[in-house]
């Protein structure tokens, strides 16, 4: 088991002149090297709650431990461990893409700041050419900014937040606006990232596939902590797995379920619900030959989508 | 690069110099990147020394038992500097409304060395201005030696720095680029008028008194002048106070700027 590398411990958060708290007193811990999702619906808290780890919002109340260091008497320190690519775009518009990512670079004291491109290291330069060539933008990089489409210059965010390879990583809605390729190259170069440095990902997003791989899931809603375990819990949880039969002699067939106590619902074929049991079970106690046979594995979306629905969360 | 590496960086020292650089950099390539900005840097000293410098000396500066021209020349090419200078510094408000102060308060470097960056870089514009009076006063015959000229821009570091402190006091506590924008503005230019930049003030009593006191910019004209006219004969009708007076004030408002401006723009920025 891992040790947690952040801490967070009834942590409120309610905005001046506001009449409710956005993030009302909830604790999480996420280990070190874990790959850790925080969903919810639009306003549900997360981005206020990102923006309180990263140090960049001040909280009402709580503690929060970011590897070890208390981010209220320690943020520099627990700066050092951070990386984040922000929800919103917070590039600056007047330099150029390659500006932008030697700014960043030599404020983490990662290089000596020199004026141009040409006079930074080696190191500097392959590794920026390595991140740009992985969004396809190398052609882009010496543009300015405010020339670029939205999807370019979310992808030149991606690339210097990738620079300074960070202990935690927070991804604020990083693939927002980003083409499926780019998505697909972002995601292989972070779990190859993970791999290679241990890194802990923080992420938020909307797209919930990206997270079927995740550690553990962690949902708000109302500024509550609603669900918190990995995937397969959370779909235990709020779904049951299925079979979808059908057999030539349909009748046969459901007396048989009915015989086992299984309940089941006759749609298109016949849906066999089931949970503390294995698909193979039933099956091997079914004697009507079978014309369908399909199990039906619950997507994390699929439980997402149930839990907004049970909760009357907003729609994502 | 993994994370070890970056662990084992260069000294906390020598990473917030770096940081100071950066910023500054920053700020200067976006002032280069800003024609409209060059053109206001020379524009500024036609019309504050060129025209009304030039329209007092003409018609109001009969009876004064020193050179006007040079007075006003050392006091423009300060006020240039204090006023470009805390002009530029309002772009940290415009940063905040773009989202870019994001970027730099996520990075872990001192909120110091972020503010003092973005004041050493916003004194290009500063310096441009300066060098735009100096041209002026050339065409309108007033010079200075090479060392008085040396002298001031040994000087003008801490008279950024003075002008910046004064300035973030303003900005921690505005958050609007377009007000930030006005009130600084309107402060440079009481400023250059209750401290003695254009108009000596040696004779200044009850309110204004107090308030060219109060201003950061008086002590910085002062130790200029002090330094420039230092064992000439006009030294005694042109500097009102002993230099190391000024230099505590200075060093001492600045600081004090310094901190409480830089608190008060962290909590707005975090304090929502």
């Amino acid at each position: 088991m891992n040790q947690a590398i952040i801490t967070v411990q009834n942590l409120t958060k309610r905005y001046k002149n506001a009449n409710k708290n956005a993030v009302d007193d909830i604790s999480f811990t996420v280990d070190e090297g874990a790959f850790f999702a925080f969903l919810g619906p639009n306003g549900a808290g997360k981005t206020t709650t990102i923006s309180i780890l990263t140090t960049t919002l001040g909280k009402t109340s709580g503690e929060i431990k970011i590897a070890g260091f208390d981010i209220e008497k320690e943020a520099k320190k627990a700066r050092e461990k951070l990386g984040i690519i922000f929800q919103q775009p917070s590039l600056d518009l007047q330099l150029s893409a390659e500006e932008n990512i030697r700014f960043h670079a030599c404020l983490y004291g990662m290089y000596g700041y020199r004026p141009s491109f040409r006079m930074m290291p080696a190191e500097y330069k392959n590794r920026i050419m390595e991140l740009a060539e992985l969004v396809g933008l190398k052609d882009a990089l010496f543009k300015p900014i405010r020339k670029l489409s939205g999807g370019m210059q979310r992808k030149f965010e991606i690339v210097r937040s990738l620079m300074h390879t960070p202990a935690i990583l927070f991804l604020d809605e990083p693939t927002a606006g980003l083409d499926a390729l780019s998505r697909r190259n972002l995601w292989d170069y972070i779990n190859n990232m993970r791999h290679e440095n241990g890194t802990t990902v923080f992420l938020t997003t909307h797209y919930i596939d990206e997270c079927e791989h995740v550690d553990k899931v962690c949902i708000i809603n109302n500024g509550k902590i609603a669900i918190n375990g990995s995937p397969d819990e959370m779909k235990q949880s709020l779904l049951k797995q299925e079979l979808i039969l059908d057999a030539a002699d349909r009748s046969q067939l459901i007396g048989e379920l009915s015989d086992m106590g299984m309940f089941h619902k006759m749609e298109e074929h016949i849906i066999v619900p089931y949970q503390d049991i294995t698909a193979q079970n039933i099956i091997a106690q079914l004697k009507t030959k079978l014309t369908v046979l399909k199990i039906q594995e619950p997507t994390l979306e699929d439980a997402y989508i149930e839990y907004l629905k049970i909760s009357g969360g907003k729609t994502v | 690069m993994s994370t070890t590496e970056i662990k084992n960086r260069k000294p906390r020292f020598v990473r917030e110099l770096n940081a100071v650089i950066t910023i500054t950099a920053r700020d200067f390539l976006l002032a280069i990147k800003s024609p409209f900005g060059l053109i206001m840097s020379f524009a500024m000293p036609v019309i504050m020394m060129g025209m009304l410098g030039g329209s007092l000396s003409q018609n109001m500066t009969a009876g004064l038992n020193f050179d006007y021209g040079q007075f006003m020349l050392v006091g423009m090419m300060v006020n240039m500097l204090f006023m470009f200078t805390a002009q530029g510094l309002t772009s940290l408000v415009e940063d905040r409304q773009t989202d870019f102060t994001q970027e730099m308060m996520i990075s872990p470097v001192s909120r110091y060395s972020i503010v003092i960056g973005k004041i050493f870089g916003s004194s290009f514009g500063g310096i441009l201005g300066m060098i735009g009076t100096l041209i002026v006063g050339l065409a309108m015959g007033i010079t200075l030696s090479s060392w008085q000229l040396i002298l001031i821009v040994a000087l003008s570091p801490l008279m950024c720095l003075s002008a910046g402190a004064f300035a973030m006091l303003i900005i921690g506590v505005i958050k609007s680029n377009k007000t930030a924008n006005m009130v600084i503005m309107i402060i440079a230019m009481t400023q250059m008028f209750l401290s003695g930049a254009l108009i000596p003030i040696a004779n200044s009593h009850g309110l204004l008194l107090v308030l060219n006191r109060l201003m950061p910019m008086t002590y910085c004209l002062d130790l200029t002048r002090a330094v420039v006219y230092a064992g000439t004969p006009e030294y005694a009708n042109v500097v009102l106070f002993n230099p190391a007076i000024n230099s505590v004030a200075i060093v001492g408002l600045t600081i004090l700027f310094l901190i409480v401006g830089t608190l008060g723009f962290v909590r707005s920025e975090k304090n929502r």
